[in-house]
């Protein structure tokens, strides 16, 4: 080669411009595969070496990078190619050209003419094709991810280990994109980033070049996500991703490779929701489906791709490998009619990312940031560290993710050790781990050195603690710049050249100079600045001290009143230090402080969240004490929380106060409160008996003392310091006076007939719809609202629409509820909203209950009812909040408004996911559906053919098959029993609801509160198809029943079967056979409850339910196990403790119609003819097919060892068709009990016609 | 800290090879290619791990956890296509260099028991 390559330098502003405008009006195009281009040329070695690299030791084929130097015609033609097929942009054949991929062929000494030299090819190529046709085309020069990757090890057993650092990767890229520049490259596109750290390290070093030079590259990011997890390699999630990278400020971002564009579809609709600027696709050509069927033609790329368009997911796109020009120009046809995506605005909030993103958001009223991986704040994690025994380090970290920690600290500041070593060392192995690296870090040192080479380890977007004016504003520049190019969010201590923050006026004064440096000098954007206006204590009995507290609650409302989207923490522990080892002292210290701080905007905090008391615990005697310090309120304030301070010293904190009875000597109005607030019914009629003698009128014990107990107890539900048991609990309190006070209120309305009633905060009407009987979630929301001051109509289960509208007419009500729990109720919820709608209804409508979703209440609910709203609230801790804004004057318009776009959003992407879910033609799924090997098999015979009932079962036996993990989750504490009894956070509300339920639970035992029945039946059966037939005997000749079974069209990948329920029994020829059960806990449950009910005692009656559910379900446990054990008897070697059952070890399944295997609940119908049911075990079916009494568990036994549950999702209508016909139904019929199933629309024309 | 049970893996090398098989065991077959006509690896991430046992693993496992198949404790893989099994059996036992962070998780959940 000879010929002289002038480089054309851009004016990258120029760039910027015309790239920005040009996307803004169209979908650009880039290029598509290179390798799969050059592949096809058939290049020799020879081709490879070309003159420069004749002689060289290592064979060279494969390096396509070299081809710009030595075969430059051959590359230079295809990117002519691709631009006349109508892309705007390429990319250069540089992917490999970095010192770290280069050694494989010993090629380093070449990285910076293969990147010259790559913009040069491109650009004749651009050149001729301007001057083709006068479009523009842009040269975007491409960097690879590498063969290393930073973030993780090569060696899974080493986890620790690093093939390459951050600071070899600035090196390579530096290289590469100086070459890149120099060639005259328009854009830099980081591309197939398989390590997010990778692509930190060359961003870092971008910048450093850009600075160096004085210019500003644009620059493309395109992350890869290849598995089933819809991660990167790296292991983030798309949004986690776009956060690490996002202080890059790139034009684009976006995902290449993949296979297929369809793959990728969910992740870049994940994308362009968050990312506020331009997104760029482009996928492989995909390959062969399990279908046979061929989806990488030019064709179908471009119409995979134009539905993204459709989406509105794009404004660059382009193909990776295996695609050609043919399939750059179908796509470049495919989306010209469409418009590109607009950038969404993304509201200024703090984004951190581990491996999965965190925002804070309004909502979360302060952070917890984990303060037990840190050597200074946890002696046990020093010792470990100090003893190198990372693996019990990791555990602590682990443990803290575990038990809610959003955010954790690290800091490795101790003397003994290598700080910097160790810091590096701790977060390689926590790379590894992906249960605790899903939560963003805090990366904690006083040393910069400490802090930098942690930011060189972690892939996220990480918090900096902190950086400070200490050392004046040059440095404190200088490491800011840096904490940015290194992506992460900073903590700014209130330090300066003089010392230390300590008064209000130098906390402000350094936090809004910072501020001004920050956003103005650096760029630095104001949502990630977090400001630490130091926590001194107090208390010390130096007078100048005692205005710390106050200082820094002032500070930190006037910071974050005047310096925008800031953020505020601290290290609370400081505030207590005069009191060391008085803990109860120190807790309620801390407990007062943080409720003043994060009332006055502080929203972070490195605390031990396990040991902070409930503010309104502490005993008001020593808060009082706290607070006059803390506030320091009085000159005296010290020495009286002294004295004080002495008698607190050695008690256990809180345990030691729930048996302490001082708070027996306060008022009465205190007194109320605190019973309500502890839930304690002992003596509450005795106290509300000596409030209405005390105040003028009972009304005024109501609206006085028991309101504002109640209210404390709302607010501490609302901020999560409390949880629904407790409330439940203190509800039963609240009922207890008030049933005590209604007989006065009675008398005084007789005796002056016009006594004002109570003033509720409005009347909610609550429901579980027709057809259905569940109604624990529906009371417990009841009581929660109820606490809050709301009037509860409860009109029940069962109820019909039009007893719900006329209800609600007559008593006028505020707002409607409505629960249920299996799918036919949410068909019924439709219709309600209907009807709401047709009656000219305006008030909000609840929904909730088990199947209930917000997708299915936007989609299926919402549309219904125009007139009002429908709003999805599936827990009671939000219930309150919603009731609140929609009977709100000043918010409802604004949280109707966001309801609405929040569900046409979810809408959409509803929308969006079913687009994606591709149905089978019912043909193709039976001929794809689960053979087992039955020649080879003989089906085990049971016992006993017919049905045989069950009436003896000893509740004690019953009790040790019970599964308490759901239990929890009905009274909305979440996590897995045990384990949530030692929950940090919910841990105290779980062993107090978990003993009151084993003292009722002994009382069912001892009294036998329930007499639990259970009818089992065995039939000869054989498999027809999709069918199942039931005979009355082994002769097989006479039939008795069908049970009808629907099957899978989902498509499936790699030739998974079809499932559906027939496919585990033997067609006719191999004698096989089937099983059916009904069992109930006994209809006593519901005359038991309405006795706690009639008695004011909701906990006891919601108790009593849950209870009654989870025999119902250990009935169904223990009896399947004693079929397989007994009764049908192929499973009689099992030996499983009744506590492992829950997951289910054994051979052998009990589907239930209406769930996923079988969802159509109409089989229930044979079901319980087959078992005589209602004779048998006195349970009965509800129009919609709900189980009465509600606590009862049917479904059918299959015996194949291959038999395992699935779900059959959604069907088509063929099958919907072929369904009806063999169960001899119309199609309108079928279609609404599959309404939740089906995967199209049915509509009255085409029923109709049928 | 409870720690989960490994699944034990049975590799098949030679076509034919039948293993009955349990309602706990998954089967995965391996293709001889990934689909694409050009050299596995370099710039088709995508596509080389058609043919790499560590992911199609983790898509076993991912799939588990996402209800898109039955879990399983035990897993057969069939190498029977594929030209260099020591390469299957140099990821199975850790001594393939990771690329991605799910062949860490592989190498815990996973462990190679035995041949067939």
């Amino acid at each position: 080669m000879s010929q002289v390559n002038d480089a054309h330098i851009p004016d990258w502003n120029e760039v910027r411009a015309a790239l920005t405008k040009a996307a803004q009006e169209r979908i650009l195009i880039l290029d598509g595969a290179m390798g799969t281009m050059i592949q096809r040329e058939k290049l020799t070695e020879a081709n490879f070496r070309g003159e420069r690299f004749k002689d060289w030791t290592l064979p060279l084929q494969g390096n396509n990078d070299l081809l710009v130097i030595t075969e430059p015609q051959i590359i230079e033609d295809i990117h002519y190619q691709y631009f006349m097929a109508g892309a705007d942009i390429a990319e250069t054949n540089t992917f490999s050209a970095t010192w770290v991929a280069q050694a494989d062929y010993a090629c380093e000494s070449a990285v910076y003419d293969i990147n010259y030299q790559g913009v040069i090819v491109a650009r004749r190529a651009a050149k001729r094709a301007e001057a083709e046709d006068g479009r523009r085309r842009f040269v975007a020069g491409a960097l690879g991810p590498t063969n290393k990757t930073s973030s993780m090890s090569t060696d899974v057993t080493s986890p620790g280990f690093r093939s390459i650092t951050f600071d070899q990767l600035v090196d390579a890229y530096g290289e590469a994109i100086r070459g890149l520049l120099d060639g005259g490259a328009d854009l830099l596109l980081f591309e197939t980033i398989t390590d997010t750290l990778n692509t930190k390290a060359g961003i870092f070093a971008a910048q450093r070049i850009f600075e160096e030079r004085g210019i500003d590259v644009p620059i493309m990011i395109s992350g890869t996500i290849t598995d089933l997890s819809g991660r990167t390699l790296s292991g983030q999630t798309p949004t986690a991703f776009w956060y690490s990278l996002r202080h890059a400020n790139p034009i684009t971002i976006g995902l290449n490779c993949a296979l297929g564009a369809n793959a990728m579809r969910a992740h870049l609709g994940e994308l362009s929701d968050v990312a506020d600027t331009f997104i760029c696709a482009y996928p492989n050509a995909g390959l062969p489906n399990a279908f046979g069927q061929y989806d990488e033609s030019p064709e179908f790329m471009a119409e995979q791709i134009e539905s993204f368009a459709e989406a509105g997911y794009l404004n660059i796109v382009g193909g990776c490998c295996g695609s050609t020009p043919d399939h750059i120009r179908a796509i470049a046809q495919a989306v010209a009619k469409h418009k590109p995506r607009v950038i969404p605005e993304i509201e200024k909030m703090l984004r951190l990312s581990g491996l999965e993103p965190f925002t804070l958001t309004k909502d979360i009223p302060f952070v917890n940031i984990g303060e037990r991986t840190n050597v200074t704040g946890s002696a046990r994690f020093r010792k470990l560290i100090t003893a190198g025994d990372y693996a019990a380090a990791l555990d602590v970290a682990r443990d803290q993710v575990a038990a809610g920690a959003q955010v954790i600290d690290i800091n490795m500041d101790e003397g003994l050790i290598d700080s910097k070593q160790v810091m590096i060392d701790f977060l390689n192995l926590l790379a590894a781990e992906p249960d605790i690296a899903k939560v963003p870090l805090m990366i904690d040192s006083s040393k910069w050195d400490v802090i930098e080479a942690g930011l060189k380890c972690v892939q996220g977007k990480a918090l900096v603690n902190s950086i400070s004016m200490k050392e004046g504003e040059e440095s404190f520049l200088h490491y800011a710049r840096l904490v940015r190019s290194y992506g992460a969010a900073v903590v700014v201590m209130a330090f300066d050249e003089q010392g230390q923050a300590d008064t209000l006026e130098r906390k402000v004064e350094i936090c809004t100079r910072a501020y001004k440096l920050l956003t103005e000098d650096v760029g630095f954007p104001p949502e990630d600045i977090v400001f630490d206006p130091n926590v001194f204590a107090v208390a010390t009995g130096i007078e100048e001290h005692n205005g710390y507290g106050v200082a820094f609650i002032e500070a930190t409302k006037i910071i974050t009143e005047t310096l925008p989207h800031v953020h505020i923490s601290g290290g609370i522990s400081n505030l207590s230090f005069s009191f060391r080892g008085n803990e109860p002292v120190r807790e309620a210290m801390h407990a007062v402080f943080l409720y003043y701080a994060i009332q006055n905007g502080m929203d972070m905090g490195i605390v031990n969240a396990g040991q902070l008391a409930v503010y309104e615990s502490i005993d008001k005697e020593l808060r009082d004490a706290c607070e006059d310090v803390i506030l320091n309120r009085r000159d005296d304030g010290t020495d009286r929380l002294l004295v004080l301070a002495e008698r607190y010293r050695g008690t256990a904190g809180k345990e030691a106060a729930a048996k302490d009875l001082r708070w027996r000597e306060k008022s009465v109005e205190e007194r109320i409160a605190h019973a309500l607030v502890n839930g304690i019914t002992e003596f509450i009629d005795a106290d509300t008996e000596e409030a209405r003698l005390k105040l003028p009128r009972p009304l005024h014990v109501i609206e006085g003392p028991l309101m504002s107990g109640m209210s404390i107890v709302g607010d501490l539900f609302g901020s999560g310091k409390m949880f629904l048991p407790q409330v439940v609990k203190s509800a039963r309190v609240m009922k207890q006076a008030v049933a005590l006070l209604l007989p006065y209120m009675e008398a005084e309305k007789n005796a002056d007939g016009n006594a004002t009633g109570r003033q509720s905060a409005g009347k909610v009407l609550m429901a579980t719809v027709k057809g259905d009987v569940h109604d624990i979630g529906k009371n417990i929301v009841g009581v929660v609202l109820s606490c809050n001051n709301y009037e509860i109509i409860d009109l029940g289960v069962m109820v019909p629409t039009a007893k719900i509208l006329a209800t609600a007419r007559e008593l006028n009500v505020d707002i409607i509820g409505l629960s249920g729990l299996i799918t036919p109720s949410l068909d019924e919820m439709v219709h309600v909203a209907a009807e709401m709608e047709r009656e000219g209804f305006d008030i909000p409508l609840l929904i909730g209950g088990a199947t209930t979703s917000r997708v299915h209440t936007a989609v299926k609910i919402h549309p219904r009812y125009s007139a009002g709203q429908a709003v999805h609230v599936n827990d009671a801790s939000r219930a309150v909040g919603v009731v609140g804004n929609l009977l709100s004057k000043d918010n409802k318009v604004s949280f109707i408004a966001d309801i609405r776009a929040e569900y046409a959003k979810a809408a959409a992407a509803h929308e969006r996911a079913e687009h994606d879910k591709k149905r089978v033609p019912l043909t193709v799924a039976r001929a794809n559906s689960f053979k087992p090997d039955w020649a080879g098999y003989t089906p085990p015979k049971p016992s006993f053919l017919g049905t045989k009932v069950f009436d003896d079962v000893d509740l004690g036996d019953l009790a040790k098959y019970i599964d308490w993990t759901p239990f929890f989750q009905t009274w909305e504490l979440k996590g897995r029993y045990p384990a949530i009894l030692q929950d940090e956070r919910q841990g105290e509300a779980a062993r107090q609801l978990f003993a009151d339920a084993q003292a009722m639970l002994k009382q069912i035992i001892d009294e036998k509160w329930f007499k639990p029945l259970a009818v089992v039946g065995f039939w000869p059966a054989n498999a027809v198809g999709d069918d199942i037939r039931l005979f009355k005997d082994e002769g097989r000749a006479e039939e008795i029943a069908t049970l009808f079974t629907l099957r899978q069209q989902l498509s499936k990948r790699d030739g998974k079967p079809h499932m559906a329920l027939s496919d585990f029994v033997a067609p006719a020829g191999t004698p096989d056979y089937m099983g059916a059960f009904v069992v109930t806990a006994g209809l006593e449950e519901v005359a038991i409850a309405d006795r706690f009910e009639a008695a004011n005692d909701d906990y006891s009656s919601i108790l009593v339910k849950a209870l009654a559910d989870r025999f119902a379900e250990a009935y169904a446990e223990m009896m399947h196990e004693r079929v397989r054990k007994e009764y049908w008897g192929y499973g009689a070697e099992e030996s499983f403790a009744p506590d492992e059952l829950s997951g289910e070890p054994y051979r052998g399944i009990r589907p239930a119609p209406g769930y996923p295997a079988q969802p159509d609940h109409t089989e229930k119908t044979t079901l319980f003819r087959l078992l005589d049911a209602e004779k048998n075990a006195g349970v009965t079916l509800t129009e919609s097919y709900a189980m009465w009494p509600g606590s009862s568990v049917s479904g059918v036994y299959f015996s194949h060892p291959e038999a395992y549950y699935f779900g059959v999702a959604k069907v088509e209508r063929d099958q919907v068709i072929d369904y009806a016909q063999r169960k001899n139904m119309t199609l309108a019929e079928v279609e609404r009990w599959l309404g939740p199933i089906l995967n199209y629309i049915p509509t009255a024309a085409i029923v109709a016609a049928e | 800290m409870s720690r989960i049970e490994p699944i034990a893996v049975t590799l098949i090398t030679e076509p034919g090879r039948l293993l009955a098989l349990d309602g706990d065991t998954a089967l995965l077959r391996l293709p001889a290619n990934s689909g694409h006509g050009h050299e596995d690896g370099g710039q088709c991430i995508a596509c080389a791990m058609r043919t790499d046992v560590r992911a199609l693993l983790f898509d076993m496992l991912e799939g588990a956890k996402q209800g898109l198949r039955p879990a399983f404790s035990k897993v057969v893989v069939d190498a029977s296509a594929v030209k260099d099994v020591s390469v299957v059996i140099a990821a199975l036992t850790g001594k393939l260099p990771a690329q991605a962070l799910r062949d860490h998780t592989v190498a815990r959940m996973f462990y190679l028991a035995g041949a067939a």
